[in-house]
């Protein structure tokens, strides 16, 4: 079966006068039809700028997509024109946002956001779309849909305005949902109940979720499939319980165990990785994790390790050593 | 929205008193007495002294306190600046010192000049500041932003009344396009409705007044018009640029939309805002600068009366011009607070 | 859950960025815009020009007198009716402009420098203050000295009326005792009446003593007076009074208040200086104060006020150094402003008092004569203006986006 995206060498560049940035370094993997993929990093790794770089919305200058292909459904979005792109951006792709204040347009009302995207991709009068956006609003769990679609974002709860942008990207149905953070800034009680959200909507709709996040918390209970980022690549990617139970790459370790946990010691001390992650003006040439890397060797300062696959596409990592370091466990 | 106006009102009220306070005081202040400048300085003590009782320059400022001590409560009160806000009240603004005539008559011509002739720059200077800063904004660091924003800074650099003087070299004396100056060729007759004479010669359908009125005031108007022209189309492209950047505009795009509706229908309202509130302040600017516009261009107006009347010590012109002036400069900015509230749901929900 | 092995892991940074400063960074964005580097150099120009020939190249602007010369159009080549070289040529009374726009630099610069610093130090201070207090509660001394302030203030108006200088002194009392008790929440009804009462007290029984028809009149102030000190007065009420009186100087267009204060102190340079700096403040207040606002929301206000930090040292260490962006691309453009209405105020005749020579005064005198086609005497002063002004504009656009640090990557 095809998949319903498929990324090739993505690679994507920001000119600034103080040099070239790169934020995604040669990034390849695909996701199916009705996936739950979670794209996992910290700041500064890449994972939205290349989430962008698939909507085509990387600022142009400084940013450019230099190098790559990315197919959906049958075709690779990066020939498209702009016309071309307009119409898929939101109708087969749509993406979502962090910050849900500053996301939606302050002075219209959020019915009219709505509407707005389903009139542009759907031939519907002004009254039908109205009503749609009203069913979308009731969908995503916000009481009393129809007189809400009159009022304005600041008059929104933080939640609840995270819930209506996630109904104006669901809005024509599109067949990729890309959440770029969209829990990050909103505190953990509401954060729970998006993830509830979202995997309802995921079960009676059926779209494929690209979600991005830095907390490997929420991604545990929602994603099918994970791929760590790390300097721009990808570092370690797999299914869920492979990335958890099965952890191959020192990075992802770190990460993991740096997460407190209920079952351990309370005394126990929380590891964290050493050090800073790279400057992405002046990546060294071998592997970009081996100056904070326990296990480091020559060859790691020398070449860059690929991702290879080490257990079909259920599993793969982007390390040298990875069979001693799990060997030696 | 209704109790955002009123609550605005309320709060111009105390700004409009503070006016007046001040007007009053000023023109206190400058040295020189009226009623000997208008009797010359030959004339008895008598006459002055008559002559001051009749304008009531003899009656203290603010309060008699001598009255007080005397028990007159009546009298307490009489004094230069109570009487001053009774007459205000009563829209009576006394008689010019100098030439005995009305001022709110005088007032009733000048004024409809200085608000034509400052509206009518305010439009050309929005009609094209704000399209010229909107292409800036969307074709930043090309060659067109570059051109369009030292042209701005040019005309922000210009003084007015140079700029009227080349003008008038240029077009009346060696082009011979246009009048060099006044409001209306002689000879040339519109009846005053409104005595805004560009709209008054169209109410009655004189095209021969319209097209002469239209020729005398292009030209201060464009002079006039040069400085809020530039003001504006910086503030509208540094605007435009700030939204740009915003989240939301990256939602609209994500959403599909194209470039022109990013721009013209979710940057375009967020980023008006501001300009809103600088054409409100620049309406002040216009009617400032209309003392030197008028004075080059002899256009009979307020500024130059007012001017005149500060120096002639003539205090009821320079009570009422000043008034009429800072009254319409705060009109101009609470309608501006208002299309503030009309355009942000943010202020009126407050 | 595997553990990895840690040996001492020395963490080598493979690339450092080298570490710039905002004022370097600045600095190079501003060296490397164009329009930036054409404002600096016209600015340096102007600068240097004026202030070279000021000192070195002697101008007796009362001994300078040629009717002979009258109006001649520029020459630069010395010929039988005009025996000098004149560039710009002469104005009506024979004096070469050339020489007098060259002076009048030196006026422009000067007017400019002062008005703004007066502009700068009453408005930035104002701004300063009332936007500090705006967000941050007064301490316990300077309420008692506000209060204290108020008290006399009001107290005067009643004083004055009665002819009773001590009514204020006991008004300022009241304010202090009022001070105390600003945080009171209980009782707040019957504060305001104790207060009232008492104020009226000190105006009835102190006016008693002048006359009958004074102590009613002290009686209802005082008591207007006890009632408004009885209000928690914080902070945030001062900056809006402030405030309201810089709205009532902005509500008069700029150039007619300017007239205006310079009809009140009389015709010269530096009355102008004076009108022209007075009529500036409150744009200078509205703006440190709303770049005050915005920095005082910072969580590092509040993290030096948490320490205990106090009020002075927190607006001079911290709020000053941040709010100085804003500050100093308004002072650039703020001295555009300046010369450009020193040069209003001379043409109409107010400002330089002749024959001092400057810009404005020069175009007010010649331009009588434009139509009879003496078109340098207007054309050339008129350029200086706008060249040293647009020079300013220029350098205050490029500080604006070079110390944007909104900008900055």
């Amino acid at each position: 079966m095809t998949p319903l995206l498929e990324i090739k060498n993505l690679k994507t560049r920001f000119f600034t006068s103080e040099g070239v940035v790169k934020a995604v370094n040669n990034v390849s993997y695909s996701m199916e039809s009705g996936e739950i993929l979670g794209v996992v990093g910290e700041s500064g790794c890449g994972k939205s700028v290349h989430a962008l770089s698939i909507m085509q919305l990387v600022q142009d200058p400084p940013g450019k997509i230099t190098n790559g292909e990315v197919w959906l459904d049958g075709q690779d979005l990066l020939t498209l024109s702009e016309k071309e792109m307009k119409k898929v951006r939101g109708f087969d792709v749509a993406m979502i946002f962090q910050d849900p204040m500053t996301s939606l347009n302050p002075v219209f009302t959020v019915g009219f956001q709505i509407v707005e995207a389903l009139r542009l991709h759907n031939d519907m009068t002004k009254k039908e779309a109205r009503e749609r956006a009203g069913e979308l609003l009731a969908l995503v769990g916000i009481p009393g849909a129809e007189e809400r679609l009159d009022d304005y974002p600041h008059q929104f709860s933080g939640g609840m305005r995270q819930r209506a942008m996630i109904a104006m990207g669901l809005s024509c149905e599109p067949k990729l949902l890309i959440a770029d953070e969209p829990t990050t800034a909103l505190d953990v009680t509401i954060q729970a109940q998006i993830v509830d959200l979202v995997k309802r909507l995921q079960a009676e709709l059926g779209m494929a979720i690209m979600w991005i996040t830095h907390d490997l918390g929420v991604i545990a209970e929602m994603a099918d499939r994970i791929n760590v980022m790390y300097a721009g690549a990808i570092i370690e990617s797999g299914n869920v319980r492979n990335i958890y139970k099965k952890t191959r790459h020192p990075y992802t370790m770190g990460l993991l165990g740096s997460l407190p946990r209920l079952d351990e010691d309370p005394g126990a001390e929380l590891l964290s990785v050493p050090g800073l992650p790279p400057d992405l003006l002046a990546l060294p040439k071998g592997c970009a994790f081996a100056a904070r890397c326990g296990y480091r060797t020559e060859k790691c300062l020398e070449e860059k390790p690929p991702l290879e696959e080490i257990d079909g596409r259920e599993h793969a990592v982007a390390c040298w050593h990875w069979e001693e370091i799990a060997g030696s466990k | 929205m209704s109790r955002y106006i009123i609550r605005r009102i309320f709060s111009v009220i105390p700004t409009l008193i503070g006016v007046t306070f001040v007007i009053f005081m000023f023109q206190r202040l400058i040295p020189g007495d009226p009623a000997v400048a208008m009797l010359g300085e030959h004339a008895t003590e008598e006459s002055v002294e008559r002559l001051r009782e009749q304008f009531g320059l003899n009656r203290p400022l603010f309060l008699d306190r001598e009255a007080l001590a005397k028990g007159d409560i009546a009298g307490f009160f009489d004094s230069q600046y109570i009487r001053y806000m009774n007459r205000l009240v009563h829209l009576d603004m006394g008689e010019s010192i100098h030439r005995r005539i009305p001022v709110l008559e005088t007032l009733k011509i000048r004024f409809p000049a200085t608000i034509e002739l400052a509206f009518f720059a305010m439009f050309i200077a929005i009609i094209i500041g704000i399209p010229t800063g909107i292409i800036s904004a969307a074709n930043r660091n090309t060659p067109i932003d570059s051109i369009s924003m030292i042209g701005s800074l040019v005309g922000v650099s210009m003084p007015i009344f140079w700029l009227g003087l080349m003008e008038i070299m240029l077009f009346a004396v060696m082009l011979q396009w246009l009048p060099a100056g006044g409001r209306i060729s002689v000879g040339i007759e519109i009846e005053s409705i409104t005595n805004l004479y560009l709209v008054d010669s169209v109410l009655t359908a004189n095209w021969v007044g319209f097209k002469d009125a239209s020729e005398h005031i292009i030209l201060p108007a464009i002079a006039l018009a040069t400085i809020p022209m530039g003001i504006i189309a910086r503030m509208t492209r540094s605007s435009m640029l700030d939204v740009l950047q915003e989240d939301y505009i990256r939602t609209a795009k994500a959403k599909g939309l194209g470039r022109s509706l990013v721009l013209f229908r979710h940057a375009l309202k967020n980023a008006s805002l501001p300009v809103v509130t600088i054409v409100g302040l620049q309406m002040g600017t216009l009617l400032a600068g209309a003392v030197l516009t008028e004075t080059i261009f002899s256009w009979p107006g307020i500024g130059r009366w007012v001017y005149d009347g500060i120096l002639g010590r003539d205090y009821p012109i320079v009570q009422g011009g000043t008034l009429v002036i800072a009254f319409v400069f705060i009109g101009v900015n609470f309608f501006v607070d208002i299309m503030y509230a009309f355009l942000d749901p943010r202020i009126r929900y407050n | 859950m595997a553990e990895i092995t840690t040996e001492e892991i020395t963490v080598t940074d493979f690339a450092v960025r080298e570490h710039r400063s905002l004022w370097v960074d600045a600095w190079r964005r501003l060296a490397s815009s164009n329009t930036a580097r054409l404002g600096m150099f016209i600015v340096a120009f102007f600068i240097l020009s004026t202030t070279f020939s000021h000192f070195f190249w002697e101008y007796e602007p009362k001994k300078d007198l040629n009717y002979s010369l009258k109006l001649k159009p520029p020459t630069l080549i010395p010929n039988e009716e005009v025996p000098s070289v004149h560039p710009f040529g002469t104005d009506k009374l024979g004096r070469d402009i050339f020489r007098r726009v060259v002076h009048g630099g030196w006026n422009s610069l000067r007017v400019g420098i002062v008005a703004v610093s007066i502009s700068l130090f009453f408005g930035g201070l104002t701004g300063l203050f009332t936007g500090f207090y705006e967000n941050i509660d007064t301490t316990h001394i300077e309420r008692l000295v506000l209060f204290g302030l108020t008290g006399l203030v009001l107290g005067s108006l009643s004083a004055w009326v009665a002819a009773q200088p001590i009514q204020a002194i006991f008004f300022a009392i009241l304010g202090v005792i009022a001070a105390y008790f600003k945080n009171f929440q209980k009782g707040k009804a019957l504060r305001m009446v104790v207060f009232t009462i008492a104020g009226a007290l000190i105006g009835a029984i102190l006016g008693a003593f002048v006359s009958g028809a004074a102590a009613l009149i002290s009686l209802i102030w005082g008591a207007i007076t006890g009632a408004l000190l009885s209000r928690p007065l914080d902070g945030k009420f001062f900056s809006n009074v402030m405030m309201r009186l810089m709205d009532i100087i902005l509500s008069f267009p700029g150039y007619l208040l300017a007239i205006a204060i310079v009809a009140f102190l009389g015709p010269g340079l530096e009355k102008g200086m004076i009108a022209i700096g007075v009529v500036g403040i409150p744009v200078y207040a509205r703006l440190t104060r709303s770049a005050v606002l915005s920095v005082s929301q910072k969580e590092y206000i509040l993290a030096a006020q948490s320490v205990g930090e106090g009020h002075g040292r927190i607006i001079f260490r911290h709020i000053t150094p941040n709010i100085l962006s804003p500050i100093i691309v308004q002072t650039t453009m703020g001295l555009a402003g300046a010369i450009l209405s020193a040069a209003a105020l001379g043409f109409l005749g107010l400002g330089a008092i002749p024959p001092e020579p400057e810009w404005g005064a020069m175009l007010g005198d010649s331009y009588r004569y434009l139509t009879s086609g003496a078109w340098w005497a207007v054309l050339f002063p008129g350029l200086a203006i706008m060249f040293s002004v647009l020079g300013f504009n220029l350098l205050g656009d490029g500080l604006r986006d070079a110390l944007d640090p909104k900008l900055r990557t």
